[in-house]
């Protein structure tokens, strides 16, 4: 056996570079995703991200199921807020398609849309705190109101979370009087609630040190990396589909959209979806108050949905930022190319740079804060 | 599936649109496409891309800097490269098309795009997901790697003649990646 004599021996405190992987079994990282982390001592120096243990092949699914097939898949692109991966797609096959939308319908879409964004950011609420190790129980207060929500959501589309509600050309369903009078009770309650979390987490000592100048984002950086979102609006760019590339009602609709006035972090990006969710419910309040009677589709909801021949691009402002969706129809009962531009997918891709020289206790602290769901990135 | 997207119906001649305009005004040529719902497409030679991009982003009056997503598309007899360039100001749109023609590319090779990565970070997953999927090879991308897909799969599923191992995911099977 040959011996190496040149070997030092004598014990030594390492100073190099220690490579550390994290996931993809990790509680906090919303799915799965595999971050591979050099350390400088417990500090980051660089990050890779890798994503794909959760790939379904969406977009190859899209090529090879029908339009009424697939359309009762897509919930599943992100399943926190499924009514906007359902949008996205309706309303590109209809920009395609140049069918029309009953007004009745794009009230209801607007409705359940923004539940679906309160339910979203109620779940994200709940995690984050266990991210950032506040095991006591608190996730328990927003997913009460998350429950009734899912509820109304059962009792309208016979599903949770996958809905498959939104349908190209409209609804699928009629809601009932009592629905809309639950739905009524649940709005007035809300802000109440939400004074709640506040009052537990707003100005938590613990919480504040945690997050108040940690993981600070840019804008420029953040433009440059095309982040989109509440994460973006907490930096100080003013950019809500709802508001600058305004579709369906929400024109009809008051609502404020809160914008940072400097770069935000962590906590802006906490207190800013805090924000939206009182905004959205404001939007069903009116939305009630508004519901227009008459048809809920414009298309005839066969198994043999055709889209006109045609491309087209159409996006909707989901909870975690502009979700597009790129439609190339050939006229056949399936897309001939369907590409999704997820949110989470560009926002996740900013991860390394904020990161950077944070110590590795704030990693779930940052990655947290951008509200990413895996689904949405590995479609 | 394996039909192509039926013909165009036949444009009608229209002069370069604004960012058209804009372009041809710097010195690059493009060529206006069908408007897709209404947006202006247009299509360039890859050659030009990196200096049209720039030119785009970073004037004050067209600033369409937000890129939104690179799709790879492949259609009947090109694989077209796709941007969708929105801005984070005003409410300017474009589409922009880099197409390479299938009897460009070398057997046995994939159709080359020049990348944006270097000066636009957004397209940097974005190109490595098309290169996954697609099949495009965008040159000069700092890290070209598979993305969605382990690093070691056969093929690009979003070809229209990808055919897929019927066991390809069984490690036993003899004609697995693995």
């Amino acid at each position: 056996m040959a011996t190496d004599t040149e070997v030092d021996l004598t014990p030594r405190l390492k100073t190099d570079e220690m490579l550390i992987n994290m996931g993809p079994q990790h509680p906090a990282t919303h799915g799965v995703l595999r971050l591979i982390l050099t350390l400088d001592g417990e500090i980051v120096r660089h990050t890779e991200p890798i994503l794909g243990h959760l790939h379904r092949a969406q977009e190859w699914q899209g090529q090879n199921r029908t339009w009424f097939q697939y359309q009762a898949l897509i919930d599943r692109v992100d399943y926190l807020s499924g009514m906007f991966t359902s949008w996205a797609m309706a309303r590109a096959a209809e920009v395609v398609d140049g069918c029309e939308v009953p007004e009745r319908a794009e009230y209801l879409r607007v409705m359940v849309s923004e539940m679906n964004r309160i339910t979203s950011h109620l779940l994200w609420l709940g995690t984050y705190l266990i991210d950032l190790g506040a095991m006591f129980g608190f996730p328990f207060y927003p997913f009460r109101e998350r429950e009734k929500l899912l509820e109304l959501f059962e009792e309208i589309a016979g599903q949770r979370m996958m809905f498959n509600y939104i349908r190209i050309g409209g609804v699928m369903r009629n809601p009932k009087d009592a629905w809309l009078s639950k739905l009524k009770k649940f709005t007035e309650e809300f802000p109440d609630r939400v004074d709640e979390y506040e009052a537990i987490v707003t100005e938590n000592p613990i919480f504040l040190k945690r997050t108040k100048g940690i993981g600070i984002l840019r804008k420029e950086l953040g433009m440059d990396y095309g982040i989109t979102g509440p994460s973006i609006r907490a930096s100080g760019v003013d950019i809500d589909l709802r508001r600058t590339k305004p579709y369906s009602v929400y024109p009809k609709l008051k609502f404020d959209v809160p914008v940072n006035d400097r770069d935000g972090d962590t906590f802006d990006r906490y207190i800013f979806r805090i924000r939206e969710m009182r905004q959205s419910n404001e939007i069903i309040k009116q939305c009630l108050d508004m519901l227009p009677q008459g048809e809920i589709s414009g298309k005839k909801q066969i198994a043999g949905l055709r889209v006109k021949a045609g491309e087209g691009f159409a996006a909707v402002e989901s909870p975690r930022g502009t979700l597009g969706c790129y439609i190339i129809s050939n006229g056949s009962d399936r897309a001939y190319r369907i590409k999704w531009r997820n949110p989470s997918f560009c926002n996740l891709s900013i991860l390394p740079e904020l990161l950077k020289n944070h110590p590795i206790a704030d990693v779930m602290a940052i990655f947290g804060s951008i509200d990413v769901i895996l689904p949405d990135v590995d479609r | 599936m394996s039909e192509t997207p039926a013909a165009k119906p036949p444009e009608e001649p229209k002069g370069p649109g604004l960012c058209g305009q804009f372009l041809k005004d710097h010195g690059i040529a493009t060529n206006r496409l069908a408007d897709s719902c209404g947006v202006e497409t247009i299509e360039i030679d890859g050659a030009h891309l990196e200096a049209a991009m720039k030119l785009l982003r970073g004037s004050s009056e067209i600033k369409l800097d937000y890129l939104v997503a690179v799709s790879g598309v492949d259609s009947a007899d090109t694989f077209d490269s796709v941007y969708q360039l929105w801005s984070y100001t005003n409410n300017n749109e474009l589409i922009i098309k880099v197409r390479v023609k299938k009897t460009d590319v070398v057997e046995g090779q994939l159709p080359l795009v020049p990348s944006l990565s270097r000066f636009w970070s957004a397209a940097n997953w974005h190109e490595r997901e098309t290169y996954d999927l697609v099949g495009i090879r965008y040159y000069g991308h700092p890290y070209l790697r598979r993305i969605l897909n382990v690093w070691d799969w056969d093929g690009h599923p979003l070809r229209r003649d990808y055919k897929q191992l019927v066991d390809s995911l069984n490690d036993k099977a003899p004609g697995s990646f693995r």
